[in-house]
Protein backbone atom coordinates (compact mmCIF):
# COMPACT_ATOMS: atom_id res chain seq x y z
CA UNK A 1 0.00 0.00 0.00
CA UNK A 2 1.25 3.45 -0.82
CA UNK A 3 0.52 6.81 0.75
CA UNK A 4 -1.37 7.76 -2.40
CA UNK A 5 -4.52 6.07 -1.15
CA UNK A 6 -6.67 6.15 1.96
CA UNK A 7 -7.65 2.62 2.85
CA UNK A 8 -11.23 2.43 4.09
CA UNK A 9 -11.87 -1.22 3.32
CA UNK A 10 -11.04 -2.84 6.65
CA UNK A 11 -14.13 -5.05 6.46
CA UNK A 12 -12.61 -6.71 3.40
CA UNK A 13 -9.25 -7.25 5.07
CA UNK A 14 -7.04 -5.63 7.68
CA UNK A 15 -3.29 -5.01 7.63
CA UNK A 16 -1.33 -7.54 9.63
CA UNK A 17 -0.31 -6.12 13.01
CA UNK A 18 3.50 -5.71 13.26
CA UNK A 19 3.54 -7.82 16.44
CA UNK A 20 1.75 -10.56 14.51
CA UNK A 21 4.35 -10.36 11.76
CA UNK A 22 7.16 -10.64 14.31
CA UNK A 23 5.48 -13.61 15.93
CA UNK A 24 5.05 -15.38 12.60
CA UNK A 25 8.63 -14.71 11.52
CA UNK A 26 10.00 -16.03 14.81
CA UNK A 27 7.77 -19.06 14.57
CA UNK A 28 8.84 -19.75 10.99
CA UNK A 29 12.50 -19.61 11.96
CA UNK A 30 12.21 -21.84 15.02
CA UNK A 31 9.14 -24.03 14.71
CA UNK A 32 9.40 -25.53 11.26
CA UNK A 33 8.75 -29.12 12.26
CA UNK A 34 5.46 -30.90 11.67
CA UNK A 35 3.37 -30.50 14.82
CA UNK A 36 2.23 -34.11 14.51
CA UNK A 37 5.81 -35.34 14.91
CA UNK A 38 6.62 -36.63 18.37
CA UNK A 39 10.28 -35.60 18.41
CA UNK A 40 11.50 -32.48 20.20
CA UNK A 41 11.10 -30.15 17.23
CA UNK A 42 7.58 -31.42 16.62
CA UNK A 43 6.71 -30.93 20.27
CA UNK A 44 7.92 -27.31 20.09
CA UNK A 45 5.62 -26.68 17.14
CA UNK A 46 2.79 -28.41 18.96
CA UNK A 47 3.32 -26.13 21.96
CA UNK A 48 3.19 -23.03 19.78
CA UNK A 49 -0.15 -24.16 18.38
CA UNK A 50 -1.41 -24.85 21.88
CA UNK A 51 -0.39 -21.34 22.92
CA UNK A 52 -2.29 -19.86 19.98
CA UNK A 53 -5.36 -21.88 20.95
CA UNK A 54 -5.05 -20.48 24.47
CA UNK A 55 -4.86 -16.96 23.07
CA UNK A 56 -7.90 -17.41 20.84
CA UNK A 57 -9.74 -19.23 23.60
CA UNK A 58 -8.99 -16.29 25.87
CA UNK A 59 -10.48 -13.84 23.40
CA UNK A 60 -13.70 -15.89 23.18
CA UNK A 61 -13.66 -17.18 26.77
CA UNK A 62 -13.79 -20.83 25.80
CA UNK A 63 -11.78 -23.97 26.35
CA UNK A 64 -9.12 -24.06 23.61
CA UNK A 65 -10.04 -27.69 22.96
CA UNK A 66 -13.30 -26.48 21.42
CA UNK A 67 -11.44 -24.76 18.55
CA UNK A 68 -10.73 -26.33 15.16
CA UNK A 69 -8.22 -24.60 12.88
CA UNK A 70 -9.34 -24.02 9.33
CA UNK A 71 -8.20 -21.99 6.33
CA UNK A 72 -10.61 -19.18 7.12
CA UNK A 73 -14.24 -18.29 7.70
CA UNK A 74 -15.44 -19.73 4.39
CA UNK A 75 -14.13 -23.16 5.28
CA UNK A 76 -15.40 -22.81 8.84
CA UNK A 77 -18.86 -21.93 7.53
CA UNK A 78 -18.78 -24.93 5.20
CA UNK A 79 -17.70 -27.29 7.96
CA UNK A 80 -20.25 -25.93 10.42
CA UNK A 81 -23.24 -25.82 8.09
CA UNK A 82 -22.67 -28.81 5.84
CA UNK A 83 -21.11 -30.84 8.64
CA UNK A 84 -23.71 -29.83 11.21
CA UNK A 85 -26.72 -30.33 8.97
CA UNK A 86 -25.52 -33.75 7.85
CA UNK A 87 -24.77 -34.83 11.41
CA UNK A 88 -28.33 -33.99 12.38
CA UNK A 89 -30.04 -35.07 9.16
CA UNK A 90 -31.72 -38.00 10.90
CA UNK A 91 -33.61 -35.52 13.09
CA UNK A 92 -34.96 -33.38 10.28
CA UNK A 93 -33.97 -31.70 7.08
CA UNK A 94 -35.25 -28.18 7.59
CA UNK A 95 -32.60 -25.46 7.94
CA UNK A 96 -33.04 -21.75 8.69
CA UNK A 97 -30.89 -18.75 7.88
CA UNK A 98 -31.51 -15.16 6.77
CA UNK A 99 -31.37 -13.29 3.49
CA UNK A 100 -28.47 -11.02 4.40
CA UNK A 101 -25.94 -13.75 5.14
CA UNK A 102 -22.54 -13.84 3.44
CA UNK A 103 -22.16 -15.95 0.30
CA UNK A 104 -19.96 -18.32 2.29
CA UNK A 105 -23.11 -19.25 4.18
CA UNK A 106 -25.78 -18.85 1.52
CA UNK A 107 -23.95 -20.97 -1.03
CA UNK A 108 -23.54 -23.83 1.43
CA UNK A 109 -27.24 -23.80 2.21
CA UNK A 110 -28.03 -23.69 -1.50
CA UNK A 111 -25.81 -26.73 -2.04
CA UNK A 112 -27.57 -28.55 0.81
CA UNK A 113 -30.94 -27.64 -0.69
CA UNK A 114 -29.90 -29.43 -3.87
CA UNK A 115 -29.07 -32.47 -1.74
CA UNK A 116 -32.47 -32.91 -0.16
CA UNK A 117 -32.50 -30.34 2.63
CA UNK A 118 -35.09 -27.59 2.80
CA UNK A 119 -33.89 -24.07 3.61
CA UNK A 120 -35.90 -21.08 4.82
CA UNK A 121 -34.34 -17.62 4.59
CA UNK A 122 -35.83 -15.11 7.00
CA UNK A 123 -36.18 -11.43 6.06
CA UNK A 124 -34.61 -8.77 8.27
CA UNK A 125 -36.32 -5.52 9.17
CA UNK A 126 -35.63 -2.46 7.02
CA UNK A 127 -32.62 -1.65 9.19
CA UNK A 128 -31.15 -5.12 8.70
CA UNK A 129 -31.92 -6.41 12.19
CA UNK A 130 -33.58 -9.82 12.49
CA UNK A 131 -36.63 -9.81 14.74
CA UNK A 132 -36.31 -12.85 17.05
CA UNK A 133 -40.07 -13.41 16.82
CA UNK A 134 -39.87 -13.60 13.04
CA UNK A 135 -36.95 -15.99 13.39
CA UNK A 136 -38.92 -18.16 15.80
CA UNK A 137 -41.88 -18.19 13.44
CA UNK A 138 -39.71 -19.67 10.70
CA UNK A 139 -38.73 -22.65 12.85
CA UNK A 140 -40.60 -25.93 12.45
CA UNK A 141 -40.74 -29.25 14.24
CA UNK A 142 -38.25 -30.64 11.72
CA UNK A 143 -35.85 -27.68 11.91
CA UNK A 144 -32.54 -28.98 13.15
CA UNK A 145 -30.01 -26.30 12.20
CA UNK A 146 -29.92 -22.49 11.99
CA UNK A 147 -27.21 -20.03 11.02
CA UNK A 148 -27.22 -16.27 11.63
CA UNK A 149 -24.26 -13.93 11.24
CA UNK A 150 -23.08 -11.82 14.16
CA UNK A 151 -22.02 -8.62 12.33
CA UNK A 152 -23.09 -8.10 8.73
CA UNK A 153 -20.15 -7.61 6.38
CA UNK A 154 -21.89 -5.01 4.22
CA UNK A 155 -23.89 -2.97 6.71
CA UNK A 156 -22.29 -3.64 10.10
CA UNK A 157 -25.69 -4.61 11.53
CA UNK A 158 -25.34 -6.61 14.76
CA UNK A 159 -27.86 -9.37 15.39
CA UNK A 160 -29.21 -10.28 18.82
CA UNK A 161 -27.29 -13.53 18.99
CA UNK A 162 -28.27 -14.18 22.60
CA UNK A 163 -32.01 -13.98 21.88
CA UNK A 164 -31.73 -16.04 18.69
CA UNK A 165 -29.53 -18.62 20.39
CA UNK A 166 -31.95 -18.95 23.30
CA UNK A 167 -34.74 -19.73 20.86
CA UNK A 168 -32.62 -22.45 19.29
CA UNK A 169 -31.64 -23.94 22.67
CA UNK A 170 -35.29 -24.15 23.71
CA UNK A 171 -35.99 -26.24 20.61
CA UNK A 172 -32.71 -28.16 20.57
CA UNK A 173 -31.71 -26.66 17.21
CA UNK A 174 -28.01 -26.51 16.42
CA UNK A 175 -27.11 -22.79 16.17
CA UNK A 176 -24.20 -21.58 14.04
CA UNK A 177 -22.94 -18.00 13.98
CA UNK A 178 -20.76 -16.55 11.24
CA UNK A 179 -18.48 -14.37 13.35
CA UNK A 180 -16.07 -13.32 10.60
CA UNK A 181 -16.78 -9.61 11.06
CA UNK A 182 -17.29 -9.81 14.81
CA UNK A 183 -14.42 -11.74 16.38
CA UNK A 184 -11.72 -9.44 17.66
CA UNK A 185 -13.94 -6.42 17.04
CA UNK A 186 -16.85 -6.76 19.44
CA UNK A 187 -17.04 -8.50 22.80
CA UNK A 188 -17.95 -12.17 22.45
CA UNK A 189 -18.16 -14.38 25.52
CA UNK A 190 -18.98 -17.86 24.30
CA UNK A 191 -19.21 -19.15 27.85
CA UNK A 192 -22.33 -17.01 28.17
CA UNK A 193 -23.76 -16.92 24.67
CA UNK A 194 -26.02 -19.81 23.55
CA UNK A 195 -23.92 -20.49 20.44
CA UNK A 196 -23.06 -24.01 19.28
CA UNK A 197 -20.77 -23.22 16.35
CA UNK A 198 -18.90 -20.02 15.50
CA UNK A 199 -16.79 -19.29 12.43
CA UNK A 200 -13.94 -16.81 12.37
CA UNK A 201 -10.98 -15.74 10.28
CA UNK A 202 -7.68 -14.09 11.13
CA UNK A 203 -7.37 -11.43 8.47
CA UNK A 204 -10.45 -9.53 9.59
CA UNK A 205 -8.78 -8.59 12.87
CA UNK A 206 -5.17 -7.82 11.94
CA UNK A 207 -4.04 -11.42 11.65
CA UNK A 208 -2.83 -13.29 8.57
CA UNK A 209 -4.94 -14.52 5.66
CA UNK A 210 -5.38 -18.24 5.16
CA UNK A 211 -6.13 -19.13 8.74
CA UNK A 212 -9.38 -19.29 10.67
CA UNK A 213 -11.14 -21.43 13.18
CA UNK A 214 -14.43 -23.06 14.02
CA UNK A 215 -15.66 -23.15 17.60
CA UNK A 216 -17.65 -26.27 18.40
CA UNK A 217 -19.37 -26.12 21.77
CA UNK A 218 -18.62 -28.96 24.13
CA UNK A 219 -22.15 -30.05 24.84
CA UNK A 220 -24.25 -33.10 24.01
CA UNK A 221 -25.52 -33.26 20.44
CA UNK A 222 -23.22 -30.51 19.23
CA UNK A 223 -21.19 -32.27 16.58
CA UNK A 224 -20.35 -31.90 12.91
CA UNK A 225 -19.38 -34.41 10.28
CA UNK A 226 -16.06 -33.73 8.54
CA UNK A 227 -16.13 -32.37 5.00
CA UNK A 228 -12.44 -33.05 4.32
CA UNK A 229 -10.70 -36.41 4.62
CA UNK A 230 -7.12 -37.53 4.62
CA UNK A 231 -5.65 -37.67 8.08
CA UNK A 232 -6.37 -37.85 11.76
CA UNK A 233 -5.51 -34.31 12.71
CA UNK A 234 -7.88 -32.25 14.85
CA UNK A 235 -10.01 -35.20 15.92
CA UNK A 236 -10.50 -36.11 12.23
CA UNK A 237 -12.76 -33.09 11.85
CA UNK A 238 -10.28 -31.13 9.77
CA UNK A 239 -7.35 -33.19 8.52
CA UNK A 240 -4.16 -31.71 7.11
CA UNK A 241 -0.84 -30.49 8.47
CA UNK A 242 -1.42 -27.40 10.56
CA UNK A 243 0.15 -24.13 9.29
CA UNK A 244 2.07 -23.28 12.43
CA UNK A 245 3.14 -19.74 11.45
CA UNK A 246 -0.38 -18.73 10.49
CA UNK A 247 -1.85 -20.22 13.64
CA UNK A 248 0.74 -18.44 15.78
CA UNK A 249 -0.15 -15.20 13.99
CA UNK A 250 -3.85 -15.70 14.58
CA UNK A 251 -3.19 -16.39 18.23
CA UNK A 252 -1.17 -13.21 18.60
CA UNK A 253 -3.86 -11.22 16.77
CA UNK A 254 -6.41 -12.60 19.21
CA UNK A 255 -4.30 -11.65 22.21
CA UNK A 256 -3.83 -8.12 20.88
CA UNK A 257 -7.55 -7.78 20.11
CA UNK A 258 -8.50 -8.93 23.59
CA UNK A 259 -6.37 -6.17 25.07
CA UNK A 260 -7.85 -3.33 23.03
CA UNK A 261 -11.41 -4.05 21.90
CA UNK A 262 -12.86 -1.22 24.00
CA UNK A 263 -10.29 1.28 22.74
CA UNK A 264 -10.86 0.15 19.14
CA UNK A 265 -14.63 0.49 19.48
CA UNK A 266 -14.29 3.96 20.96
CA UNK A 267 -11.97 5.01 18.13
CA UNK A 268 -14.26 3.59 15.46
CA UNK A 269 -17.37 5.13 16.97
CA UNK A 270 -15.80 8.59 16.81
CA UNK A 271 -14.72 8.06 13.20
CA UNK A 272 -18.10 6.76 12.12
CA UNK A 273 -19.88 9.71 13.74
CA UNK A 274 -17.58 12.19 12.02
CA UNK A 275 -18.02 10.52 8.64
CA UNK A 276 -21.78 10.24 8.87
CA UNK A 277 -22.09 13.83 10.10
CA UNK A 278 -20.13 14.94 7.07
CA UNK A 279 -22.37 13.31 4.49
CA UNK A 280 -25.79 12.85 6.05
CA UNK A 281 -27.11 16.20 4.77
CA UNK A 282 -26.55 15.36 1.10
CA UNK A 283 -29.87 15.36 -0.73
CA UNK A 284 -31.10 11.78 -1.15
CA UNK A 285 -28.49 10.05 1.01
CA UNK A 286 -29.60 6.97 2.98
CA UNK A 287 -27.92 4.99 5.74
CA UNK A 288 -28.01 1.27 4.97
CA UNK A 289 -28.21 -0.55 8.25
CA UNK A 290 -28.74 0.12 11.89
CA UNK A 291 -27.34 3.24 13.63
CA UNK A 292 -26.45 0.97 16.56
CA UNK A 293 -24.46 -1.44 14.42
CA UNK A 294 -20.72 -2.13 14.45
CA UNK A 295 -19.10 1.32 14.23
CA UNK A 296 -16.32 0.18 11.91
CA UNK A 297 -18.73 0.03 8.97
CA UNK A 298 -20.78 2.82 7.43
CA UNK A 299 -22.83 1.87 4.36
CA UNK A 300 -24.63 4.64 2.49
CA UNK A 301 -26.65 4.94 -0.69
CA UNK A 302 -27.54 8.09 -2.55
CA UNK A 303 -30.28 8.77 -5.07
CA UNK A 304 -29.58 9.28 -8.76
CA UNK A 305 -25.90 8.37 -8.71
CA UNK A 306 -24.27 5.54 -10.67
CA UNK A 307 -22.35 3.38 -8.25
CA UNK A 308 -19.33 2.47 -10.36
CA UNK A 309 -18.69 6.08 -11.31
CA UNK A 310 -19.06 7.09 -7.67
CA UNK A 311 -16.50 4.48 -6.66
CA UNK A 312 -13.97 5.84 -9.15
CA UNK A 313 -14.77 9.46 -8.35
CA UNK A 314 -14.04 8.73 -4.68
CA UNK A 315 -10.41 7.82 -5.34
CA UNK A 316 -7.98 8.08 -3.58
CA UNK A 317 -10.42 6.56 -1.12
CA UNK A 318 -10.31 2.78 -1.27
CA UNK A 319 -13.83 1.68 -0.39
CA UNK A 320 -16.23 -1.05 -1.46
CA UNK A 321 -19.53 -1.12 -3.27
CA UNK A 322 -20.61 -4.10 -1.21
CA UNK A 323 -19.11 -7.39 -0.24
CA UNK A 324 -15.55 -7.56 -1.56
CA UNK A 325 -16.12 -11.20 -2.42
CA UNK A 326 -18.95 -10.06 -4.67
CA UNK A 327 -17.49 -6.79 -5.93
CA UNK A 328 -16.86 -7.99 -9.49
CA UNK A 329 -20.53 -8.60 -9.87
CA UNK A 330 -22.49 -5.74 -11.40
CA UNK A 331 -25.66 -6.90 -9.72
CA UNK A 332 -27.00 -4.70 -6.92
CA UNK A 333 -26.24 -6.11 -3.49
CA UNK A 334 -28.69 -8.82 -2.48
CA UNK A 335 -28.10 -7.78 1.12
CA UNK A 336 -29.35 -4.25 0.46
CA UNK A 337 -32.21 -5.56 -1.66
CA UNK A 338 -33.25 -7.65 1.36
CA UNK A 339 -33.38 -4.42 3.37
CA UNK A 340 -35.92 -3.14 0.87
CA UNK A 341 -33.60 -0.86 -1.09
CA UNK A 342 -34.47 -0.36 -4.75
CA UNK A 343 -32.02 -1.57 -7.39
CA UNK A 344 -31.12 2.06 -8.05
CA UNK A 345 -30.31 2.79 -4.40
CA UNK A 346 -28.55 -0.53 -3.87
CA UNK A 347 -26.24 -0.03 -6.85
CA UNK A 348 -25.12 3.34 -5.50
CA UNK A 349 -24.13 1.89 -2.12
CA UNK A 350 -20.67 2.59 -0.76
CA UNK A 351 -19.27 0.74 2.22
CA UNK A 352 -16.75 2.71 4.24
CA UNK A 353 -15.01 0.43 6.71
CA UNK A 354 -12.50 1.83 9.15
CA UNK A 355 -9.86 0.34 11.38
CA UNK A 356 -7.08 0.97 13.85
CA UNK A 357 -4.96 2.89 11.34
CA UNK A 358 -7.78 5.18 10.20
CA UNK A 359 -7.36 8.74 11.42
CA UNK A 360 -9.75 11.61 12.01
CA UNK A 361 -8.11 13.38 9.05
CA UNK A 362 -8.86 10.35 6.87
CA UNK A 363 -12.59 10.44 7.57
CA UNK A 364 -12.74 14.24 7.32
CA UNK A 365 -11.23 13.90 3.86
CA UNK A 366 -13.53 11.00 3.02
CA UNK A 367 -16.63 13.01 3.88
CA UNK A 368 -15.51 15.94 1.74
CA UNK A 369 -14.58 13.64 -1.11
CA UNK A 370 -17.94 11.91 -1.01
CA UNK A 371 -19.83 15.22 -1.07
CA UNK A 372 -17.70 16.50 -3.97
CA UNK A 373 -18.05 13.27 -5.96
CA UNK A 374 -21.84 13.21 -5.64
CA UNK A 375 -22.05 16.88 -6.66
CA UNK A 376 -19.75 16.34 -9.65
CA UNK A 377 -21.62 13.30 -10.95
CA UNK A 378 -24.97 15.04 -10.56
CA UNK A 379 -23.62 18.03 -12.48
CA UNK A 380 -22.45 15.68 -15.21
CA UNK A 381 -25.77 13.89 -15.65
CA UNK A 382 -28.67 14.97 -17.84
CA UNK A 383 -31.91 15.62 -16.04
CA UNK A 384 -33.96 12.54 -15.39
CA UNK A 385 -37.13 12.12 -17.41
CA UNK A 386 -40.22 13.19 -15.53
CA UNK B 1 -2.37 -1.39 -9.02
CA UNK B 2 -2.69 -4.53 -11.12
CA UNK B 3 -5.92 -5.56 -12.84
CA UNK B 4 -7.00 -1.94 -13.06
CA UNK B 5 -10.33 -2.00 -14.93
CA UNK B 6 -9.68 1.49 -16.25
CA UNK B 7 -7.03 2.37 -18.83
CA UNK B 8 -5.06 5.61 -18.34
CA UNK B 9 -7.15 7.21 -21.11
CA UNK B 10 -10.38 6.29 -19.35
CA UNK B 11 -9.06 7.63 -16.09
CA UNK B 12 -8.02 10.91 -17.71
CA UNK B 13 -11.27 11.37 -19.63
CA UNK B 14 -13.34 10.55 -16.53
CA UNK B 15 -11.36 12.81 -14.21
CA UNK B 16 -11.16 15.79 -16.56
CA UNK B 17 -14.04 15.76 -19.02
CA UNK B 18 -13.72 19.02 -20.90
CA UNK B 19 -16.87 18.56 -22.96
CA UNK B 20 -19.54 18.28 -20.29
CA UNK B 21 -22.35 20.76 -20.67
CA UNK B 22 -24.94 22.21 -23.02
CA UNK B 23 -24.75 24.37 -26.13
CA UNK B 24 -27.08 27.21 -27.06
CA UNK B 25 -28.91 26.58 -30.30
CA UNK B 26 -27.53 23.07 -30.59
CA UNK B 27 -28.98 19.99 -32.19
CA UNK B 28 -29.43 17.35 -29.52
CA UNK B 29 -29.90 13.62 -29.19
CA UNK B 30 -31.23 12.06 -26.00
CA UNK B 31 -31.24 8.42 -25.01
CA UNK B 32 -32.65 6.93 -21.82
CA UNK B 33 -32.34 3.15 -21.89
CA UNK B 34 -30.49 0.21 -20.33
CA UNK B 35 -30.04 2.21 -17.13
CA UNK B 36 -28.16 4.92 -19.00
CA UNK B 37 -29.11 8.54 -19.58
CA UNK B 38 -27.21 10.32 -22.29
CA UNK B 39 -27.53 13.66 -24.06
CA UNK B 40 -25.33 14.80 -26.93
CA UNK B 41 -25.41 18.36 -28.21
CA UNK B 42 -23.88 19.60 -31.44
CA UNK B 43 -23.52 22.98 -33.12
CA UNK B 44 -22.84 23.14 -36.87
CA UNK B 45 -21.13 25.46 -39.27
CA UNK B 46 -21.10 24.86 -43.02
CA UNK B 47 -21.46 21.12 -42.78
CA UNK B 48 -18.84 20.86 -40.07
CA UNK B 49 -19.21 20.01 -36.37
CA UNK B 50 -18.22 23.23 -34.64
CA UNK B 51 -18.77 22.06 -31.02
CA UNK B 52 -19.90 18.95 -29.14
CA UNK B 53 -21.02 18.60 -25.54
CA UNK B 54 -22.44 15.72 -23.54
CA UNK B 55 -24.18 14.85 -20.31
CA UNK B 56 -24.22 11.27 -19.10
CA UNK B 57 -25.47 9.11 -16.26
CA UNK B 58 -23.55 5.87 -16.46
CA UNK B 59 -20.35 4.04 -15.71
CA UNK B 60 -16.84 5.53 -16.02
CA UNK B 61 -16.27 3.83 -19.37
CA UNK B 62 -19.38 5.45 -20.83
CA UNK B 63 -18.45 8.88 -19.49
CA UNK B 64 -14.91 8.53 -20.81
CA UNK B 65 -16.21 7.35 -24.19
CA UNK B 66 -18.51 10.37 -24.42
CA UNK B 67 -15.65 12.71 -23.62
CA UNK B 68 -13.36 11.02 -26.10
CA UNK B 69 -16.02 11.13 -28.83
CA UNK B 70 -16.65 14.84 -28.30
CA UNK B 71 -12.95 15.67 -28.33
CA UNK B 72 -12.31 13.59 -31.46
CA UNK B 73 -15.24 14.76 -33.58
CA UNK B 74 -15.18 18.51 -33.11
CA UNK B 75 -14.15 20.09 -36.40
CA UNK B 76 -15.01 17.04 -38.51
CA UNK B 77 -17.65 16.92 -41.26
CA UNK B 78 -21.16 16.16 -40.01
CA UNK B 79 -21.29 13.18 -42.33
CA UNK B 80 -18.73 11.40 -40.21
CA UNK B 81 -21.21 11.07 -37.34
CA UNK B 82 -22.94 8.26 -39.22
CA UNK B 83 -19.64 6.38 -39.43
CA UNK B 84 -18.98 6.39 -35.66
CA UNK B 85 -18.56 2.86 -34.36
CA UNK B 86 -18.51 1.65 -30.77
CA UNK B 87 -15.76 -0.83 -31.57
CA UNK B 88 -13.33 1.94 -32.50
CA UNK B 89 -13.70 3.84 -29.25
CA UNK B 90 -13.66 0.61 -27.24
CA UNK B 91 -10.26 -0.19 -28.73
CA UNK B 92 -8.96 3.31 -28.10
CA UNK B 93 -10.08 3.30 -24.46
CA UNK B 94 -9.48 -0.42 -23.80
CA UNK B 95 -13.08 -0.84 -22.72
CA UNK B 96 -13.72 -4.39 -21.44
CA UNK B 97 -16.02 -6.50 -23.57
CA UNK B 98 -18.66 -6.74 -20.84
CA UNK B 99 -19.22 -3.00 -21.25
CA UNK B 100 -20.02 -3.32 -24.96
CA UNK B 101 -23.73 -2.73 -24.41
CA UNK B 102 -23.09 0.61 -22.76
CA UNK B 103 -20.83 1.85 -25.52
CA UNK B 104 -23.39 0.71 -28.08
CA UNK B 105 -25.80 3.12 -26.39
CA UNK B 106 -23.33 5.90 -27.21
CA UNK B 107 -23.18 4.62 -30.78
CA UNK B 108 -26.97 4.82 -30.96
CA UNK B 109 -26.87 8.36 -29.59
CA UNK B 110 -24.30 9.44 -32.14
CA UNK B 111 -26.41 7.93 -34.94
CA UNK B 112 -29.42 9.82 -33.64
CA UNK B 113 -27.38 12.98 -33.49
CA UNK B 114 -26.31 12.48 -37.08
CA UNK B 115 -29.94 12.01 -38.13
CA UNK B 116 -31.17 14.99 -36.16
CA UNK B 117 -28.48 17.20 -37.64
CA UNK B 118 -30.35 16.64 -40.92
CA UNK B 119 -33.79 17.27 -39.42
CA UNK B 120 -35.70 17.63 -36.16
CA UNK B 121 -34.25 16.71 -32.70
CA UNK B 122 -34.70 13.03 -31.87
CA UNK B 123 -35.37 11.51 -28.45
CA UNK B 124 -35.41 7.81 -27.73
CA UNK B 125 -36.56 6.25 -24.52
CA UNK B 126 -37.04 2.66 -23.55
Amino acid sequence: MTDDYIYLDFAASTPVDPQVFDCMRECGEQAYANPSSTHAAGRLTHEIIATAADQLGGLLNVDPKTLIWTSGATESDNLAIAGGARYRAHRGKHLVSMKTEHKAVVDVFDALAKGGFEVSYVDPDANGVLDPERFAAALRDDTQFASIMFVNNETGVIQDIEALGDICRERDILFHVDGAQAVGKVHIDLSELPVDLLSLTGHKFYGPKGIGALYIADRPGCRVEPILFGGGQQRRLRPGTLPTELIAGLGMAAEIAASRIDADLEHLTELRNVLWSGIRDIDGVTLNGDPNGFPGILNVSVEDIEGESLLLALEPLLVATGSACNSKSQEPSYVLRALGRSDMLAQSAIRFSMGRQTSRDDVDFAARRYCDAVARLRELAPEAAA
Amino acid sequence: MSHDPYSPVVRECFANPGHVGDLTGAVTADIDEQGIRLRLACTRDNGQISALRFRAWGCPHLIAACESFCADYEGRPLAELSRFQAADIMRKLSVPVEKTGRILVLEDAVQLLGQSCCGAPVTRKS
